[in-house]
């Protein structure tokens, strides 16, 4: 392979792994931190997305369209927090999980009757500036994903592992009888850290649906289980890890698919999932020990 | 004699049966497994390639995918070990579309283009092997063995400090597991006569837990109930036309918050069977 | 159906425009033949998942056909009832759908299903119930085929398609060297690109440059960029893209961002409107059996009259059109609808497996059915013989460049 292609196959690599990146932050708050499998943050992802999608084909700025998506999709978090998991908290993992998927079910539904399942694409040129390399090139909307998700890793660790809500938010996670009794109030971190993770999904469906230029309801699918992979890998309580799995996983798929092998690429990318996860049970940068996880 | 519709929402609901309870016994031994579809399409193209292309009967045929897919199950159980909860259920997430990959490639058994050829079998059939394995099942719960795989679910360590065999129960658990999902394969592929990798994949795993844990998972008819509410439900929101799906999960939701523990749970069980016994 | 009430008169007068067809062959004493019975005839369409949109206008399609019939006096005096029912585009829930028509609603025979997948379960069912089942969409080749006599299709098998779209596509750009993308989770896609596409490019004398490597990638992904860099390497004067419009609409997406801007091929499953807006500059070859530019009589007056009532349901986008597969429905039905009055139907609930076999058997011998396109009749194979266009979409339309027949003798379709 030519050194030019392999330089362009690197950079969609890493796009690739900074949209990884992006979801699997939305993921590692609640499902990470908390423990809670919550498999409605791809639909929380995906309708985010079609705000921000609906607003830019408007006409708003994408600082708008930004915050819109990032406000649906925390709204509907708090939504999902209220009704799906909190009445559940005292059960074991899967109750929530299936409340959660109940959730994903209603949302999926509610975008085809929006929206339409064909996709909804955004019209023409609009967002396509592309920054030429010398013999490669990168989309400006590229460059933005990249970046958003550096930021947002960044932002996110000092959150967790510097402030009082940070700190609240690992006691919770460690023992919520113990929190208690140091005066966190658990439901109301539990509240918060849905509303990030709804922040953080609506962020990441802006950013990416822009990025890819066409939506539809069900882009969150297939995405939201290599996310999920991603945030595995990368050890689900350190936020850097993510940085770090994301690309990983975004280069191997990319790898995998330039060396011939586009119709292994999955049996490719889950197998070395669970090659990780056997060889490291923590994930790439530790973290909780897995055999330590919460009781199913 | 019940209409070709009810027999074939009977037939859907044994075949969904069985791969819920391949969840509810891995399941039993504290142990989520997301990637049981993946133990179905191993039975159902094992299953579909010993009837259709080497001509055996289809019940030899079915025991002989159990015992392969039970091996599969115990050496997927052994890594396994590693790994608990959401780690867990991800290495099995992952084991689930690494097979389904697999089939997709897989160009003898037709790849993505799928593979036919198979015998049509009857919902008496299907049900004869359900009600079979439900019954086996049943009667699992009440023997020693099932006090032990309780035991590794709710205290592993305290079950190992005395003298429990906690490896041998996981692993058997996988194994057992595996052997009923594939089962389940190989009736889905002989009702349907028509198998394709997408099929057995992620939203399949999915539905077998969500049979489990709607129908109960506290006992091993509970599969049965949440089995028959799934295949029913979709079938009576029909008169809600394009809100069908929405309807379907306000509903999931609305079932989980009023019972966390399922429609069926012990309590539920025993005063249904007592009635039952003094009538 | 409300949407319905306020287009009655604009209906009422393009009923007998279109179902002209419908009505020609029947005289004065069949006329009331029928009065007081009902023709039940039933319908699977994925209105959730997937394909919901498909569903959804195939949906209203019937509505206004069941309205049309049953305004202009029914079928020989006996009122048409058209039973949908949504599949969700899941195998499973087809078969369940084909039972419950056949069993419990005792349909004479039923339109769909849709996708080729849901076909390849629903059609032994269909041969061991006794019931005609014929698809609007299907095109993976050899379905029908495999199911007979009970399954039909008003499709044109993809084999047969792309016979005639590859020496055009040859022809009109100059093509010596193409690379082929596929979708390898549709059963559809995945056969055209790996089997169909690279075996007819190879008779006409084309090089698929990735022969040894073809491309794929899955449905519902959202990255394509790897697969498309590796396209571009090869360098190739055209792409061949093997996959339905939406996924096709990814790859166009991401062609067009890194830069190359090729001629495309594809099959059926491109033609959509959708896929014209990914982008217009760079042409779409692919063919069709109708799309919603179409010039003949009776095309113009089923987009003019079915455009309006799509437009108002509410839960499809505000600028859809007709689809390939709402004008094959429309036939499909309208064919039973012929065959009710013209194969001495009774509609009497004792004759019920009686009257299915007619149906069949009217099926299989159909001749110059008055299709949208032209004449509409069915091979052994239980696929349509009907006229097809090889369609070029560029800058937001379809334009058809040219026609054939499906079958070896084009008087089949009235050529």
């Amino acid at each position: 392979m030519s050194g030019t292609l392999l330089l362009q196959q690197a950079i969609n690599g890493l796009t690739l792994g900074a949209v990884y990146t992006l979801i699997a932050l939305s993921f590692s708050l609640v499902m990470g931190i908390l423990g809670i499998l919550n498999l409605a943050i791809a639909e929380l992802f995906m309708i985010g997305g079609y705000v921000g999608f609906t607003l830019i084909i408007a006409g708003a700025p994408l600082p708008v369209a930004l915050l819109a998506g990032m406000l649906a999709a925390a709204a509907l978090s708090l939504v999902i927090e209220k009704i799906g998991y909190e009445p559940l908290r005292n059960a074991p993992l899967i109750t929530p999980m299936l409340s959660t998927l109940g959730f994903s079910i209603i949302l999926q539904n509610l975008a085809t009757n929006l929206w339409g399942s064909d996709p909804l694409q955004l019209p023409g040129d609009m967002l396509a500036t592309r920054i030429a390399l010398g013999e490669v090139s990168i989309g400006a909307m590229q460059l933005l994903v990249i970046g958003a998700a550096i930021v947002m890793v960044a932002a996110l660790a000092f959150v967790i592992r510097y402030t009082t809500l940070g700190r609240a938010l690992r006691a919770v996670a460690e023992n919520r009888d113990v929190a208690r009794l140091l005066g966190v109030r658990a439901d109301r971190i539990l509240l918060i850290a849905f509303l990030l993770s709804g922040l953080l999904a609506g962020a990441a469906g802006v950013l990416i649906s822009l990025h890819y230029a066409a939506i539809t309801p069900y882009i969150g699918v297939e995405t939201g289980l290599k996310a999920i992979a991603v945030m595995v890998v990368g050890g689900v309580t350190r936020t850097w890890g993510a940085l770090l799995a994301g690309p990983l996983i975004g280069l191997a798929e990319v790898a995998t698919v330039a060396y011939g092998g586009s119709q292994i690429r999955d049996f490719v990318v889950y197998g070395l999932m669970i090659l990780i996860l056997l060889v490291r049970p923590q994930g790439l940068l530790g973290g909780a020990r897995s055999d330590q996880g919460p009781r199913v | 004699m019940i209409s070709t519709y009810h027999a074939a929402l009977l037939a859907d609901s044994g075949i969904l049966m069985l791969g819920a309870l391949s969840v509810y016994i891995i399941l039993a031994t504290g142990q989520l497994s997301l990637g049981n579809a993946g133990f179905m399409g191993i039975g159902a193209y094992l299953a579909s390639y010993l009837t259709v292309e080497a001509g055996l009967p289809l019940t030899l045929a079915l025991v002989l995918s159990a015992l392969a897919a039970g091996m599969v199950g115990i050496v997927i159980g052994f890594p396994a070990l590693r790994l608990r909860g959401i780690y867990l259920a991800m290495a099995t997430l992952g084991f689930g579309e690494m097979v389904r990959s697999f089939f997709l490639n897989f160009e003898p058994m037709g790849g993505a283009g799928g593979f036919s050829g198979m015998v049509h079998v009857s919902v008496g059939y299907i049900w004869l092997w359900a009600g079979g394995i439900l019954v086996l099942v049943t009667l699992l719960e009440r023997s020693r063995l099932w006090l032990e795989i309780r035991a590794t679910h709710d205290d592993e360590t305290a079950a190992s400090l005395v003298g429990l065999n906690t490896t041998a129960t996981k692993i058997g658990a996988f194994g057992f597991g595996a052997a009923v999902a594939a089962v389940a394969g190989g009736l889905f592929a002989h009702h349907h006569v028509y198998i394709e990798p997408a099929n057995f994949g992620f939203d399949r795993s999915i539905e077998l837990v969500l049979a489990v844990i709607l129908g109960g998972s506290t006992v091993a008819p509970g599969a049965l109930v949440g089995a028959v509410l799934l295949v029913l439900l979709p079938e009576t929101l029909r008169f809600l036309a394009d809100w069908r799906l929405a309807a379907f999960g306000t509903l999931l939701v609305l079932v989980l918050l009023v019972r966390r523990q399922g429609i069926l749970d012990r309590g539920l069980f025993r005063a249904l069977t007592f009635r039952r016994q003094a009538s | 159906m409300a949407i319905l009430n306020g287009r009655v008169e604009k209906i009422a007068l393009c009923a007998s425009l279109v179902l002209g067809l419908a009505v020609a062959s029947s005289n004065e004493a069949e006329a009331q033949a029928l009065a007081g019975r009902e023709i039940a005839i039933g319908a699977i369409v994925p209105s959730s998942g997937h394909f919901a949109e498909w569903g959804r206008t195939n949906t209203v399609t019937l509505k206004m056909l069941e309205k049309q019939i049953n305004d202009a006096g029914g079928v020989n005096g006996a009122k048409l009832r058209i039973t949908i029912m949504d599949d969700a585009a899941r195998p499973a829930q087809s078969t369940n759908a084909l039972r419950k028509l056949a069993g419990d609603d005792k349909v004479l025979a039923v339109a769909g299903p849709l996708t080729s997948s849901a076909c390849e379960v629903v059609f032994p069912v269909a041969n061991q119930i006794g019931i005609v089942s014929t698809s609007q969409a299907s095109s993976k080749p050899g379905v029908a085929k495999a199911n007979r006599p009970w399954a039909f299709r008003n499709t044109v098998d993809e084999q047969i398609l792309a016979q005639t779209t590859v020496p055009y596509f040859k022809q009109t750009f100059g093509i010596k060297t193409v690379a082929i993308i596929y979708d390898a989770k549709d059963a559809t896609a995945a056969t055209v690109g790996t089997k169909i596409m690279p075996a007819i490019l190879t008779a006409n004398g084309i090089e698929v440059l990735n022969a040894s490597d073809l491309l794929s990638f899955n449905t519902g992904d959202l990255d394509v960029s790897a697969q498309v860099t590796k396209l571009r390497s090869y360098n190739p004067d055209g792409v061949v893209v093997s996959a339905d419009y939406s996924q096709a609409v990814t790859v166009i997406r991401e062609m067009k961002r890194q830069g190359l801007v090729k001629p495309i091929v594809g099959a059926t499953q491109l033609i959509s409107s959708a896929i014209l807006k990914a982008a217009p500059e760079m042409p779409i070859i692919a063919p069709a059996t109708f799309y919603a530019g179409m010039e003949t009589e009776a095309a113009k007056t089923f987009v003019s009259t079915l455009t309006p009532l799509l437009r108002k349901e509410s839960n499809l986008p505000a600028e859809i059109e007709p689809s390939m597969y709402d004008a094959n429905i429309y036939e499909i039905v309208s064919m039973y609808v012929d065959a009710a009055k013209n194969a001495g139907i009774t509609a009497k609930p004792e004759d019920l497996e009686a009257d299915r076999v007619k149906i069949r058997d009217y099926m299989a011998q159909l001749k110059n059915f008055k299709g949208l396109g032209g004449p509409v009749s069915f091979n052994a194979d239980g696929d349509a013989v009907k006229l097809f266009y090889i369609v070029e979409g560029k800058n937001g339309v379809w334009t058809d460049k040219l026609h054939k027949c499906s079958d070896p003798n084009p008087a089949a379709c009235g050529l």
